[in-house]
């Protein structure tokens, strides 16, 4: 049976295969034909050594999660086997979120993007004082840029990226 | 050598400088939590500043008191959020972490701080005695026992290799080892595996990488488990009185911290290896010499596997000054900003500066002590309010955690692209922790990766082959012990098995 273990060691032997081709077939100068080490010698003894591990794992007997004895071999593997006990759409909330912060960071700038995902990551986790919420948020964005970038001078840019100032 | 401590005390010693020591220890505290910006960049971005002080010594221990301020406020996100912003501090993490869950996490800083401060004092003791000896040891290292020191390294891995896990453990380090080959290498002339994407021709991030391997999961699992951040919320009370170590635990670190001072300050003395490596080695040693016991603790929260690396790291830190004061050779990226600091006081580390500026030398070295001592004074009474971080309402804390974790990424380099590979291989280590795949061995492979490849391309390249593995005896001695480290273990599950049937 293909469970999320096997799964995965089977992304990895296709990750290793297809680095093995990247590998194998690296483009070498001329003269990198003569060194000892090329620049595709390491990559394609990992990649050999990652297919063979990553096949190994696929055909080897599982662990079974919980031992006769009650340890528990996979402490992670909770989440899957009873997902109704766990709020998911906060975590996957939280990482798009995530990604729409990454995304406004070049558009509406580090001050503004990092209060508002503060603000909506507080809401989506279930924060409703908003007295309190709001003022923290902007004051703790505002606290990083002002030490990053006025005290140590490591730019950081405060505005959207078309607002010159 | 009498003489010259005092010369340096008299120097060290006046109000000016201890405010000025004490000043360093805080600011470095304070910016060495923001993953991100480990001592090397605080020490750097804190040198024009204090160049204005004017005075060489003053100037060098307000710079020594930045540093370990760096070191300790690196340990602190490792431990309390699982976001360590350097790779020095990433073996901190395996046990430091796993103790604050558990509510530990003032005995987990007190036992950072207390390892932190014995390994740097011995190592100061070790610098002050041996050092021209050691320099002189240190450069009959070659690329050849580099490699194998590398190679010594990642054996660290075994100690991530629960019950048969031992194969998921070798993959993971494999694909951090492949992932380290990303971009351009110092060996090489072209960038490799970038798959046309301009923003990978520089490599990964080290940050990037880490803060998406370890800290975006935890937020995810804080975020989808109510339970396992109260866990940590709710045990106020259990933190403030489980602040002091007691007798037992005392006794049970103190050998530790007494072998990785000395392990980590000779590793630190070798150029180019540094506190990363010490940190790891000294992790899979310890984990070697316990009991099956506390072999079994280690990686669940062991206050051993705190105390190596954490000693480890500040005792190599320390000994990476040995080439520097005695060569004039930056052993690590710190002492090479503290190089440009050295050259901008017009003082030229290397033979020559015991001779010529005696007060100098002394006072550096007095300043190390001064910087390990203000270090302890100042944070231990600091702990409790540092621990209390976690008791912070899950509405907050989460989104803080990952916004920390993403800004380490983001800042000094304002590329958003940065932050989308972090988000990731936040992903992907969510997945990779569901099939239970241990995450530390990708880290150490790619920490590692880079370095090893470098050096066992210059062996190679030097000996036309491998016969640099049986003609040079200490080599030879570093890989059979990297051997001895992976296979020692595998032995002992199987003998461990065997018995069992």
């Amino acid at each position: 049976m293909l469970d999320l273990n096997r799964a995965v060691a089977l992304a990895l032997l296709g990750f290793s295969s297809g680095y093995g081709y990247l590998a194998y077939f690296y483009h070498l100068l001329p003269f990198e034909k003569f060194l000892s080490v090329r620049p595709n010698t390491m990559p394609i003894g990992l990649a050999i050594a990652g297919i063979i591990c990553s096949l190994v794992i696929l055909i080897q007997p599982q662990v079974p999660e919980v031992e006769g004895d009650g340890t528990v071999n996979r402490p992670d593997a909770e989440y899957l086997q009873n997902p109704q006990n766990y709020n998911w759409g906060q975590g996957i909330g939280l990482l798009l979120l995530a990604v729409v912060y990454t995304l406004s960071l070049r558009g509406a700038g580090f001050l503004f993007s990092t209060s508002a995902f503060l603000v909506l990551g507080g809401i989506l986790l279930g924060e409703r004082r908003y007295t309190f919420l709001i003022p923290i948020s902007i004051t703790a964005s505002v606290l990083v840029w002002y030490l990053v970038d006025q005290v140590l001078t490591v730019y950081l840019r405060p505005w959207p990226g078309w607002v010159y100032y | 050598m009498l003489d010259g401590m005092l010369l340096g005390l008299e120097t060290a010693f006046t109000f000016q400088n201890l405010f000025f020591a004490a000043l360093g220890c805080f600011i470095g505290t304070i910016i060495g939590m923001l993953p991100g910006l480990g001592p090397m960049s605080v020490v750097a971005i804190m040198i024009p500043v204090s160049l204005q002080i004017g005075d060489p010594s003053t100037t060098l221990i307000l710079l020594a008191g930045v540093y370990y301020g760096a070191i300790f406020g690196g340990s602190t996100s490792s431990i309390l959020i699982n976001a360590p912003g350097e790779a020095a501090v990433v073996a901190t993490a395996f046990d430091g972490y796993p103790m604050a869950r558990k509510g530990q996490a003032g005995k987990a800083l007190t036992i950072a701080a207390i390892s932190s401060f014995s390994g740097g004092t011995i190592g100061v003791v070790l610098l002050m005695f041996f050092a021209p000896a050691l320099a002189s040891f240190a450069i009959l290292f070659w690329s050849a026992e580099y490699f194998a020191l590398m190679l010594l390294g990642l054996s660290a891995v075994s100690a991530f290799a629960g019950k048969g896990k031992v194969l998921k453990a070798v993959m993971m380090t494999l694909l951090g080892l492949m992932l380290a080959t990303v971009g351009e290498s110092s060996l090489f002339h072209a960038p490799r595996f970038t798959l046309g994407i301009m923003d990978l021709q520089s490599g990964i991030n080290f940050v990037t990488l880490a803060m998406g391997l370890f800290a975006v999961p935890e937020a995810f699992f804080l975020a989808i488990d109510k339970i396992r951040s109260k866990k940590s919320s709710s045990k106020k009370s259990q933190e403030i009185s489980n602040l002091r170590i007691n007798l037992k635990e005392a006794k049970a670190i103190a050998p530790v911290i007494g072998r990785q001072s000395i392990q980590g300050f000779l590793i630190g003395v070798m150029p180019g290896t540094g506190a990363t490596i010490a940190s790891f080695l000294g992790y899979a040693v310890e984990r070697n010499l316990a009991s099956p016991e506390e072999r079994e603790e280690f990686g669940k929260g062991s206050i051993k596997g705190l105390a190596a690396p954490e000693t480890a790291n500040n005792a190599a830190s320390t000994g990476s000054f040995v080439p520097l004061l005695t060569l004039g050779i930056p052993g690590s990226g710190t002492t090479a900003v503290l190089l440009g600091a050295f050259i901008a006081l017009n003082l030229q580390p290397g033979p020559q500066l015991l001779q010529e500026r005696p007060e100098v030398f002394w006072s550096v070295i007095m300043s190390m002590y001064f910087g390990n001592i203000v270090l302890l004074v100042l944070n231990l009474p600091l702990v409790p309010y540092i621990a209390r971080l976690l008791a912070i309402p899950r509405g907050y804390l989460i989104p803080f955690v990952m916004f920390f974790a993403m800004a380490g990424a983001y800042i000094g380099q304002n590329n958003s692209t940065e932050l989308l590979l972090l988000l990731g291989f936040g992903v992907l280590a969510i997945i990779l922790r569901f099939a239970d795949y241990p995450l530390p061995p990708l880290l150490i492979g790619f920490v590692l990766g880079q370095m090893f490849e470098d050096n066992l391309g210059r062996a190679m390249r030097n000996a036309n082959g491998i016969e640099f593995i049986w003609e040079r005896p200490m080599t030879l001695t570093l890989i059979l012990t990297a051997a001895v480290f992976i296979l020692v273990p595998i032995l002992r599950d199987w003998l461990a098995n065997k018995r069992r049937k």
